[in-house]
């Protein structure tokens, strides 16, 4: 029989005697825990803690001190958290919470760690292993192209070296040490191994408003997820560059295994009709999952655009389907270099979606529109049905129904979604919905439409002072149109722009109230 | 309509140069060479006809009709506020009230299905099209005509070369009935808005 993985990360002080009494008493410590000694469990973060889930461990069980006894004061108060919210996540990926345990011993408990430790491995031996299979941390497979293949896909010869990138990029403006130009010219040279390239390289937003302003027409963002592709084959990109631990990548990563059965849709609420013979499904994105991850820190609520926007659907007499097992779309891991697992992931919703029969995939999310409508078919993965953005069908049914809308006692203004200013066909889509709103006022901040700025991150790769900077730049913006509630489109845009409003220097004085766009229209739809 | 009704009378009111008259004869058109009913059609005359309000009366019916005016409505269609001062006492109890919601304020004793049909016209870009937008909207909420027969009838009656935009704003005008048709139905079962 295969041998099961316990990870225990133990505290180097309360329960570490406890553990040291057992061996001196010559109790044989179970062979499938795998000791991990560590300062404080206050310091092993929630991406640690599901990093072990991702490398195959049937069981991670974190140990400490009792909450009074935690020799740095929080370590104890901030595991539990991390625990409650990895327990939470592991579970909505159908590895089951019960995987993850959280205990405390006093130095003299050793016979209640025993008991603990024992348990445990029973307990997990009736869950039997992990239906997790580890796509590993290896560099991604090798594609054998080159730098200068790359360079050639998006012409960036053509580059007459005007600058204008430079000069209209977010991140150059936010002050730091980063030009387009300066890449393109680095890698056209061949310096494309230069640690300051790989860094300039995954700093990048993708935004793409250089692209917008470039006369050469040279697609940058696009050009920088094919560099990054290329340069992560030689070396693990790794969480230094990406915020969180590399958290949401190790989460995606995890979700190529095929064995895994998430529930990402137990949380729905009971008003919401939907119907598993539709040809019509209904694509929701991770949304859960941010959810979980930022339950404490920031009270991020994105699961209820999914759910309004069902809502919607429900309104106009759509009762989709849902795809129980529906994994990441794969947009970050792809837009972070790792296209290995990103295939694996288009591979297994395709695959899934098609065994339905479906000829129809609705979401609301302009990432998924952007990779399932876009990507799948450009990677070689063709998806068999049409792809459509929730506000195309709402501007639709809207234009033909006998509809109208409450007002609204907000003045409103609108933060565009990068993937969703950068697709002609829905392009003018919000503005022609948030027209129809009954606002008390609509104010486009100074940077808009195809110019706006970006939220602060793309695909959880590189956040920094200056990507706070340009945060702090936006919300001000938002600030001086005189609105009180700002609009968002892109569940990420919520997610980083309330980051910057927590930035604690700044106080109070950036918070803003916010709402997606699928939600107001959800909240203040109705019959003539 | 739900019940069928032997006998159907109808009021098409407006003003001149809105294509009144043009209306009145389509439904009536549809009814007997689409759907095999008799139909007849009278147009006021009289000092109506030099811009004032504008009358078409149309009875549909399953036997031969033997006085073709209306005094009492079955259903009534306004497109002018003058039109709808001067005919809304010529309703029955039971008729449906239908009129352009951005040209007449009606009184609130009644329900009335209202279309902006005028506004749908200038947003396809022909204000002309306005009634046959209304026929599309008198079709879905009154099951008067079918579907099929409005088409035809439509597609025999307007000029050559305009066919396609008469169908399209056919097809705007019945969508909106339906939805509207789907609206009262919900929010009489309590569903008024998307959020339960
Ligand atoms: S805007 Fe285009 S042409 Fe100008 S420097 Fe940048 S990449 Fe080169
Ligand atoms: S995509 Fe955005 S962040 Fe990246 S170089 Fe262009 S403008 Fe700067
Ligand atoms: S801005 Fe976004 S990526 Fe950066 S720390 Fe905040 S939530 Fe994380």
């Amino acid at each position: 029989m295969e041998e099961y993985k316990i990870i225990l990360f133990l505290c180097n002080w309360g329960p570490h005697t406890a553990y040291q009494q057992l061996q001196d008493d010559g109790y044989q410590i179970p062979s499938e825990v795998k000791m991990i000694r560590i300062p404080c469990t206050g310091r092993i973060s929630k991406a640690l803690l599901f990093k072990a889930f991702e490398m195959g461990a049937d069981g991670v069980a974190i140990v400490g001190c009792n909450s009074g006894a935690c020799r740095y004061g929080s370590g104890t108060l901030k595991a539990e958290n991390n625990t409650e919210d990895t327990r939470n996540i592991i579970d909505l990926l159908g590895i089951g919470r019960e995987r993850m345990r959280l205990a405390t011993f006093l130095p003299d408990e050793s016979e209640a760690l025993k008991k603990f430790l024992t348990g445990f491995c029973e307990d997990l031996k009736q869950l039997g292993k992990s239906p997790v299979q580890p796509a590993g941390l290896q560099p991604v497979e090798a594609s054998g192209e080159s730098a200068q293949q790359v360079i050639a896909r998006y012409d960036v010869y053509s580059c007459q070296d005007c600058g204008k990138c430079t000069a209209s990029c977010p991140l150059a403006l936010s002050g730091k040490a980063y030009s387009p130009r300066n890449i393109v010219s680095d890698i056209i040279r061949g310096n494309d191994t230069a640690e300051k390239v790989y860094a300039d390289v995954h700093a990048c937003l993708t935004c793409g408003i250089c692209h917008e302003r470039c006369p050469s027409d040279v697609n940058f963002p696009e050009f920088i997820r094919d560099m990054r592709c290329l340069l992560n084959q030689t070396r693990v990109s790794g969480e230094r560059i990406q915020p969180h631990g590399g958290f949401f990548q190790s989460l995606m990563r995890t979700m190529t295994s095929k064995d895994i059965r998430p529930n990402r849709w137990k949380w729905l609420p009971k008003d919401i009709q939907v119907d598993p013979d539709s040809k019509i499904l209904f694509f929701g994105g991770c949304a859960p999952y941010f959810d979980a991850f930022f339950k404490k820190h920031q009270q991020v609520n994105t699961v209820d655009i999914l759910a309004d926007a069902l809502r919607l659907l429900n309104f106009f007499d759509v009762r989709p389907r849902l795809l129980e097992m529906e994994r990441c779309c794969g947009h970050d891991l792809l837009w972070s270099g790792d296209r290995t697992n990103f295939m694996r992931l288009a591979k297994l919703n395709v695959e899934m979606i098609q065994d339905l029969g479906i000829e129809t995939v609705i979401t609301a999310c302009p990432e998924c529109y952007h990779t399932i409508g876009l990507e799948y078919e450009k990677n070689g993965i063709s998806p068999g049905f049409t792809v459509t953005h929730l506000y195309a069908f709402l501007e639709n049914a809207i234009h033909k129904g006998a509809v109208t809308f409450k007002p609204i006692p907000h003045r409103i203004t609108y933060q565009d979604s990068c993937r969703m200013n950068r697709r002609e066909e829905i392009i003018d889509l919000p503005r022609k919905l948030i027209q129809r709103l009954a606002v008390e006022q609509f104010q486009e901040m100074k940077d808009s439409g195809r110019s706006s700025l970006c939220c602060g991150n793309c695909a959880w790769t590189g956040c920094d002072a200056y990507s706070k900077a340009l945060q702090v730049k936006r919300i001000r913006q938002a600030h001086e149109t005189g609105s009180d509630l700002l609009v968002t489109s892109c569940p990420k845009c919520q997610i980083h722009l309330r980051c910057a409003m927590e930035d604690p220097f700044q106080e109070t004085e950036l918070k803003m109230e916010m709402i997606d766009l699928t939600s107001l229209i959800a909240r203040t739809i109705c019959w003539e | 309509m739900a019940k069928k009704i032997s006998k159907t009378e109808v009021i098409v009111t407006g003003f001149g140069g809105q294509g009144i008259v043009l209306a009145g004869k389509i439904l009536g058109m549809a009814a007997a060479l689409g759907d095999h009913r008799e139909s007849t059609l009278v147009q006021s005359y009289g000092p109506e006809s030099r811009g004032g309000a504008c009358c078409a009366q149309v009875i549909i019916a399953e036997k031969t009709i033997q006085y073709p005016y209306v005094k009492m409505a079955d259903v009534l269609v306004c497109m002018s506020q003058s039109a709808y001062e001067k005919y809304k006492i010529q309703i029955k109890p039971e008729g449906y009230l239908i009129t352009d919601r951005d040209l007449v304020n009606p009184d609130n004793q009644r329900e009335v299905f209202d279309i902006p049909a005028t506004r749908m016209a200038e947003e396809l870009g022909r204000t002309m099209m306005a009634n046959i937008i209304m026929i599309g909207f008198v079709t879905a909420v009154t099951s008067l005509i079918s579907e099929k027969a409005a088409r035809e009838a439509i597609m025999s009656s307007v000029p050559k070369g305009t066919e396609e935009m008469n169908l399209k704003a056919f097809t705007r005008g019945f969508e909106y009935g339906r939805s509207k048709l789907k609206g009262r139905e919900k929010k009489a079962a309590g569903q008024t808005g998307a959020i339960a």
